[in-house]
């Protein structure tokens, strides 16, 4: 029994670390930059849902703002700060690590304004579904509804990225700037716009991740951290450049944490994570489901 | 074509001269003051291990802050546990952090960019938990690594009224003079002449006959011995190592410091050491000319960290106080 509990609760937190994992493969793709920012974008969001649920009393109302205000945020970021980073500190030794360092700023950035905002306090962001485990009989699974809809919107999110990517022609332009920017500008494609729809794409799957998964825990400036590095091992699991990775990666990740916390301690989790993600860029440096030779950026 | 350069000798009397006016200066401060010295110390040594990588081999580590945990934890681990004099326990804690560097460095030097990035940060990430899982390093409480007062021939020389403080600024302050003078010249040497070419055209120096993974190794290696000595150095000025004192953000703060100091600019990680020491004091003193809310006091150094951090990258990426042959060597380069 305990068994299927723990694959239960993997597979919830699992589909988390798919949505973050999912949003840096979405910008890494287009821009060869892992966006360290993305918790502080997917932790604003939240605020905003937040805000929103104290104003309006109602979660269902929180939930799509909160998400085109994440796309919102995306897009602004790339269109006031990234485009304009990649013409400058194109030389000299912080050449290399400008992308790190531009976005640990602005990490530091979102992170200080929402405390000058809200305060670093603990939050509760509440949702009408219950947090109680199903019972079956006697047995009361530690799965809960908020489980069960953190797993569903994962699954959608996926499934309308999926949609887009495979059978519009915006995932098609998607899918070529990131593959050839510069044939795919020839071919007509006006791939700085479309760069900065991907910067919206993974807003918008942060806030997701966000705002489902904070009303299981609490709300902080700094609650989503531990995410970014889950999710981020995740994308590298599956290939940092490939939606489906992404996904595989982090379910697989979560089951694997659910049961080290399951059957070790919760102390090395974190550090089994390192361990997981040195072993994995050392013996199959392309991931499991990426195209090309990961590692060297 | 360069400009003339010192001789190791020479850069070595400077660096005392130097090094004996701050200690002189020592005695016209008060202690909050020498405190703050000594911590400008200690993000010195911190700040050029991370130029050493970054600026020189042209690896990135966001997780420098565990790094330093190690060394402190090592160094507090001998010199509370097993009572050594605590010279040798930073000399403990040098070695171990050098070996968990090298280990790391091996893996490192297969990985670059954002990997390497996303690998170091998962480590200062997962480090810190350990202290929780044994028993022999405290968990929350933490290590005893309180030193003491200066030994007495210091005392006997300064008057019995050289404080704590002043003596971890002597310290702290000598020790890093040796560091960049040292550092100097291990980057005039060859293995400082591999890591340029290393960084500049791995393809290139490979060519030249320079084993390029054995010279990013080698680079992460020293990187590490810096930066675990800095962690040592900073558990003296705690007085006690505790999981707490060595957050994520630590790791980001070193960072920062080298951007700020210019990260190929070996000279302006002082500047960047200040910089670190100064923003608190500075924002506390912005913060209450706002009213001193809570919020504010509480922010306003992470703001403040931040808009520098992208002010530096955006505007001035060849650091706060610019080399000046910075625009000319590049040309060269070119």
């Amino acid at each position: 029994m305990i068994f299927i509990d723990t694959l239960l609760l993997g597979i919830s937190s699992g589909a988390i670390y798919s949505l973050m994992a999912l949003a840096l493969v979405l910008v890494w793709r287009s821009t060869r930059i892992v966006n360290f920012a993305q918790a502080s974008q997917a932790v604003l969001s939240t605020y905003i849902g937040y805000e929103i649920t104290m104003r309006s009393h109602n979660y269902w109302v929180s939930l799509p703002l909160a998400i085109l205000f994440g796309a919102i945020l995306g897009s602004l970021i790339d269109f006031l700060f990234m485009r304009y980073l990649a013409k400058r500190a194109k030389s000299g030794p912080i050449a290399e690590i400008a992308p790190v360092i531009a976005t640990l700023g602005l990490l530091g950035l979102l992170q200080s304004i929402i405390g000058l905002i809200w305060g670093n306090s603990f939050l509760q962001y509440p949702t009408p579904l219950s947090g109680k485990g199903f019972t079956f009989g006697s047995h009361t699974i530690p799965f809960s509804p908020q489980n069960l809809f953190i797993v569903l919107a994962t699954a959608i999110v996926l499934l309308v990225f999926g949609g887009i990517f495979r059978f519009t022609d915006l995932g098609l332009a998607l899918r070529a700037a990131s593959f050839q920017p510069e044939i795919a500008q020839l071919a007509g494609i006006r791939v700085a716009r479309i760069r900065n729809i991907g910067w919206a794409f993974a807003g918008a799957a942060g806030a997701v991740a966000g705002a489902v998964i904070t009303p299981t825990s609490v709300l902080s400036p700094n609650s989503l951290d531990l995410l970014l590095v889950s999710g981020f091992i995740a994308a590298v699991m599956g290939g940092l450049d490939s939606l489906v990775g992404a996904v595989i990666g982090g379910l697989v990740l979560g089951v694997g944490f659910s049961f080290i916390l399951q059957y070790v301690g919760s102390s090395v989790t974190f550090l089994a994570g390192f361990f997981i993600l040195v072993i994995v860029l050392l013996i199959r440096p392309r991931g499991f489901f990426g195209h090309q030779v990961g590692r060297h950026a | 074509m360069r400009k003339r350069r010192f001789t190791s000798l020479q850069r070595g009397g400077l660096l005392l001269i130097l090094g004996i006016l701050l200690l002189v200066t020592s005695n016209f401060v008060d202690e909050l003051r020498s405190y703050q010295g000594a911590q400008v110390a200690v993000y010195l040594v911190a700040i050029s291990s991370i130029i050493l990588l970054t600026g020189y081999s042209g690896q990135i580590s966001l997780g420098h802050g565990a790094i330093m945990a190690i060394g402190s934890y090592a160094a507090a681990l001998a010199f509370s546990l097993w009572n050594i004099s605590f010279e040798f326990a930073i000399l403990f804690g040098m070695v171990v952090g050098t070996i968990a560097g090298f280990i790391l460095g091996v893996a490192a030097a297969r990985l670059s960019g954002p990997y390497l990035a996303g690998t170091t940060l998962a480590l200062a990430v997962g480090l810190p938990t350990i202290a929780d899982q044994f028993k022999v390093l405290g968990g929350e409480q933490g290590l005893n690594f309180d030193i003491g007062d200066a030994p007495g021939w210091i005392k006997r020389f300064e008057g019995s009224d050289f404080t704590q403080y002043r003596w971890f600024f002597w310290l702290m302050t000598l020790v890093a003079l040796g560091v960049v003078w040292a550092i100097t010249n291990l980057l005039q040497s060859s293995f400082g002449r591999n890591w340029r070419a290393v960084s500049n055209n791995p393809v290139a120096a490979s060519l030249a006959g320079i084993n390029v993974a054995r010279a990013k190794v080698l680079a992460f290696t020293v990187s590490s011995a810096l930066a675990s000595l800095a962690g040592a150095l900073f558990g003296i000025l705690l007085g006690i190592v505790t999981p707490s004192a060595f957050p994520l953000t630590l790791s980001f703060t070193i960072l920062t410091g080298a951007v700020l100091a210019g990260v190929g600019n070996l000279a302006g990680s002082i500047v960047g050491a200040v910089v670190l020491v100064a923003i608190p004091e500075f924002s506390g003193a912005l913060s209450t000319h706002l009213g001193n809310s809570q919020k504010v006091t509480a922010n306003l150094p992470g703001l403040v960290t931040s808009l520098l951090l992208i002010f530096v990258v955006l505007f001035r990426p060849e650091g706060l106080w610019p080399k000046k042959v910075w625009k000319r060597s590049r040309q060269l380069n070119n």
